[in-house]
């Protein structure tokens, strides 16, 4: 199933930071959304990304989508996309460029499909909205590719002529993912498309989603907070904690043997049918962004907390190829240098 | 206050608002220093046009201009506030009980309520007059205004309560035992006052208006002096045609400049109290 | 000894549409259980979204009337309760919990607020010292104290927090039922389980049924001891929550355990994902 030995990486982040600056009523206030982060996606890969609200995963993706806005700043480090051979760093790149990159190269998958589908107008007006320019032919012509592109998905190309309101909520987001992959971009961004979803329509959604990437080959960052999503779906897997990435690794090998403290809590803490064994909760609460706890964040709820991680920041190591953690518990810093 | 501060500083229309306010309430507050009684008349030479001894001029009944239109205003004002608070009560008593109650209790209170948006005010008025005559006064015209002056709002108030209604928090609030009176004036109150203060201001322009466009025609008490009262005697003098201009222009003048100043109030608050305009909180 | 709870063929109905094209939706359909006063259990109901489990849960709590059928709480009829007085009474023994821990306060007032109320209104103290130390207690049953909460605002606790403090107030007046619809569907996973751990504790330790809603099968099977699934209103499987979960008879009942992702599929990437799916399909 690894796919990910493909040559250069489709989209390279790194030491990105952003954060949010506020200043309202004479009070200033950052919040570091964003601290540090590196990571890879390679081609024909879905990139999983987890982590529990406000985390950051949300602000990480905008970022890594341009989609900032004030108060939202990019304070550094670098996205780099690479579309067939063309780089583009999206924070370097002008409106225009932007502009014509997305959804022909980058396209998303959000968790409100009503954010992508007018309520007003039917489903075939949100692909000519999206999609007409990218492609570049006429009407008609445009029109085959969309019905023949629905047909592939298994969706019935009658749904064009309906409006988002008389579609099921697993249908809408079958529709979004349609509308997404149209244009067959190189990477697809799909921010918790499944949340909102009853269980047995999530995983034809998902099954959906795989299959997609499958058959245009296309890398995808899936971002959501439930972990048995990831386990099923995603080829390598990054655990956000507190703006951080703590943890990234092959998805089986994360599951199998977590490293990172926090990662062992959230898999030993995942419950499954068939097994009634005590599962502990964590103790404490995440941290606030705007005032994170010196060195490590995770340390105030960290079993394995030492002294030097209240005072200095682990970095990411690789401690097996292809597997990084960010935990001096893992790696001691004399070794870790 | 720090709103208010805030406002002050960044919002243009609210800054011109205020000072234009401002400007037409210290007028109205000189009426505690007039030197003469607001009804007493010939009390200086009747027509002399504006000058130093008499900035405003006065008037052919001879009032000094710039005395009577503090009182004057200050009326005014006083009119358009009564007759807003008490519909602004009006409003916000029936409109969070039928967002609230719901049911049959929501039914009957906006059945009412539509009777009263669809009636024709103005007739209604003049009507009211008619048979009050005499016993016409400033006080029963605020009140006859103020209960033909909720029912926009109460509908506004209402869709409010109604989704007020469906939030958690209601229903927490229940199961802590509070009585549906607590709930209203504790837990929904806080969400309307914006748009009750906001809706004051357009309801006190509504009513001066009113007011002044009644007064002018003489439907009301022509002896408590109000703007548009002023204005109806210096049509009976028939001022302009005697090139009293003075006697017109100034009310004119003023209670545009109230009008101005409260709309902006209101557009300014209007924005502010739009929750996409703020910026409260910030998730990651 | 009259059942704690008796739900006898409930039926709830909502009339939808214009005056023309009147259809009834029937939210819930001839349900039927019973819950014991003196042992008390986790009762959980299953269902996806539109299977009426939130619906039965209004109507357990006495904020909607059935249709048809009737509700008895310790053998009286939820209907006869009517003075303002019978509703207090009723608020002691029975609380709920909500889904949404950021909705579960106003935004705009102090937490302690509905503790206190909570205590004098449904409790019935009076002495200020007797309210405190009661919401202390209760406080305390969850994992925090009264010092903690006084004078604080929703916005500055998380989830998690939120969420014991919901439970804490529903605790004060010493219920002995309380109704929790997905309380923890939206706390953060690493909070979840101490949320979970929490209600087994309430039963075992303070003597309380639960009625534990929720469309999670693996929390259900963690904590509950009875089960209901739930579908379109009606109940297609009940029974013992581990033998009903370990070996669903319901052709819906194995569809939805089906469809319930496994974390140990880990690696095997998308294969058990395609067979749910498929399953998902028939």
């Amino acid at each position: 199933m690894s796919a990910a030995a493909s040559t250069a990486p489709v989209l390279q982040v790194e030491a990105l930071r952003a954060y949010y600056k506020i200043s309202s009523f004479g009070l200033d206030r950052e919040v570091r959304a964003v601290d540090d982060v590196t990571f890879h996606v390679n081609a024909n890969e879905i990139y999983g990304l987890a982590g529990e609200s406000s985390c950051g995963k949300t602000t990480l993706i905008r970022t890594i989508a341009a989609a900032i806005k004030p108060p939202l700043r990019v304070v550094g480090g670098s996205v780099v996309f690479n579309f067939a051979g063309r780089p583009v760093d999206m924070q370097k790149a002008d409106d225009e460029t932007v502009a014509a990159v997305r959804w022909k190269h980058l396209s998303y998958i959000m968790q409100g499909s009503m954010s992508v589908l007018n309520p007003v107008r039917r489903v075939e007006r949100a692909f000519v909205d999206f999609a007409f320019r990218h492609i570049g032919k006429r009407k008609p012509e445009f029109l085959d590719i969309v019905r023949a592109h629905l047909q592939r998905l298994d969706l019935n190309p009658d749904i064009l002529a309906a409006y988002p309101h008389q579609l099921s909520g697993g249908m809408r987001q079958r529709v979004a993912i349609a509308l997404a992959t149209v244009c067959r971009p190189e990477f697809i961004i799909a921010d918790e498309p499944t949340t909102a979803l009853d269980v047995i329509v999530q995983n034809s959604v998902l099954a959906m989603i795989r299959d997609v990437q499958k058959e245009i080959g296309s890398s995808l960052i899936f971002v959501t907070h439930d972990l048995a999503v990831h386990a099923n779906l995603c080829h390598r897997l990054g655990i956000m904690y507190a703006g951080r990435l703590v943890e990234e690794g092959p998805t089986a090998e994360i599951f199998k043997a977590p490293k990172h403290p926090y990662t062992t809590h959230l898999v030993a803490s995942l419950p499954r049918i068939g097994n009634t064994a005590p599962k502990k909760g964590l103790e404490g609460t995440p941290p606030s962004l705007a005032a994170p706890p010196p060195g490590c964040r995770f340390h105030p709820r960290c079993p394995l907390a030492m002294d030097i991680c209240r005072t200095q920041n682990p970095p990411m190591v690789e401690v097996l190829p292809g597997r990084r953690v960010a935990c001096f518990a893992v790696t001691p810093p004399g070794r870790a240098a | 206050m720090r709103v208010v501060l805030d406002l002050f500083r960044y919002n243009r229309e609210f800054a011109i608002g205020v000072v234009l306010l401002g400007f037409v309430v210290i007028f109205a507050s000189l009426s505690f220093f007039s030197p003469y009684p607001p009804n007493d008349s010939f009390v200086v030479p009747p027509d002399v046009p504006p000058s130093w001894a008499y900035p405003l001029g006065t008037t052919s009944r001879g009032q000094d201009v710039f005395w009577l239109l503090t009182f004057a205003i200050r009326n005014t004002l006083l009119f358009g506030f009564a007759v807003a608070l008490l519909s602004r009560i009006l409003s916000l008593v029936i409109g969070l009980v039928a967002g609230y109650a719901g049911g049959i209790v929501d039914r009957i209170l906006m059945s009412l309520n539509d009777t009263f948006i669809v009636i024709p005010l103005f007739p209604i008025l003049v009507l009211f007059y008619f048979v009050m005559r005499d016993k016409m006064s400033w006080g029963l015209l605020a009140l006859a205004m103020s209960c033909l002056g909720w029912a926009y709002d109460a509908r506004l108030i209402r869709s409010i309560a109604m989704s007020l209604r469906t939030r958690e928090f209601t229903e927490t609030s229940i199961f802590s035992g509070m009585s549906m009176r607590q709930i209203l004036t504790q837990e929904h109150l806080p969400y309307v006052m914006p748009i009750v203060f906001s809706t004051l201001m357009n309801n006190m322009n509504w009513s001066i208006g009113l007011e002044v466009t009644l007064s002018v025609l003489g439907f009301t008490d022509i002896n408590t002096p109000t703007i548009g009262v002023l204005i109806y005697w210096a049509n009976q003098h028939t001022a302009l045609v005697a090139g009293v201009w003075w006697w017109i222009l100034f009310p004119v003048l003023l209670v545009v400049i109230a009008f101005v100043g409260l709309f902006l109030l209101a557009v300014s608050m209007n924005e502010h109290i739009d929750p996409r305009s703020r910026l409260n909180r910030v998730t990651g | 000894m009259a059942p704690l709870l008796e739900v006898a063929d409930v039926q709830r109905t909502y009339a939808l549409g214009s005056i023309l094209s009147r259809h009834r939706l029937r939210a819930v359909d001839g349900v039927s259980f019973t819950m014991a006063a003196d042992r008390p259990e986790i009762f959980t109901v299953v269902g996806e979204s539109g299977s009426g489990k939130t619906t039965l849960a209004r109507m357990i709590l006495n904020m909607v009337a059935p249709t048809a059928g009737a509700i008895r709480f310790r053998g009286t009829d939820l209907r006869q309760i009517r003075s303002g007085k019978e509703r207090l009474a009723f608020m002691r023994q029975v609380q709920p919990i909500f889904q949404n821990p950021f909705e579960a306060f106003n935004p705009l007032k102090k937490l302690d607020r509905y503790l206190f109320m909570t205590a004098r209104n449904i409790a019935g103290l009076t002495a200020v010292g007797e309210i405190e130390d009661a919401t202390d207690r209760a406080l305390r049953n969850v994992g925090l104290s009264l010092a903690e909460i006084r004078g604080r605002y929703p916005h500055e606790l998380s989830g998690g927090q939120l969420q014991r403090i919901a439970i804490a107030r529903a605790l004060i007046s010493r219920p002995a039922l309380i109704v929790a619809d997905e309380p923890v569907s939206m706390v953060d996973a690493s909070l979840r389980m101490s949320i979970v751990n929490l209600l087994r504790q309430l039963r075992d330790e303070m003597g309380v049924s639960i009625i534990y809603i929720t469309h999670d099968l693996a929390t259900a099977y963690y904590i509950s001891d009875r089960i209901i699934i739930m579908r379109k209103g009606q109940v297609v499987e009940s029974g013992e929550a581990r033998a009903v979960l370990d070996n669903p008879q319901h052709p819906y009942s194995i569809r939805l355990k089906q469809a319930v992702l496994s974390p140990d599929a880990a690696g095997s990437a998308g294969r058990l994902l395609a067979e749910s799916a498929t399953a998902a399909e028939t």
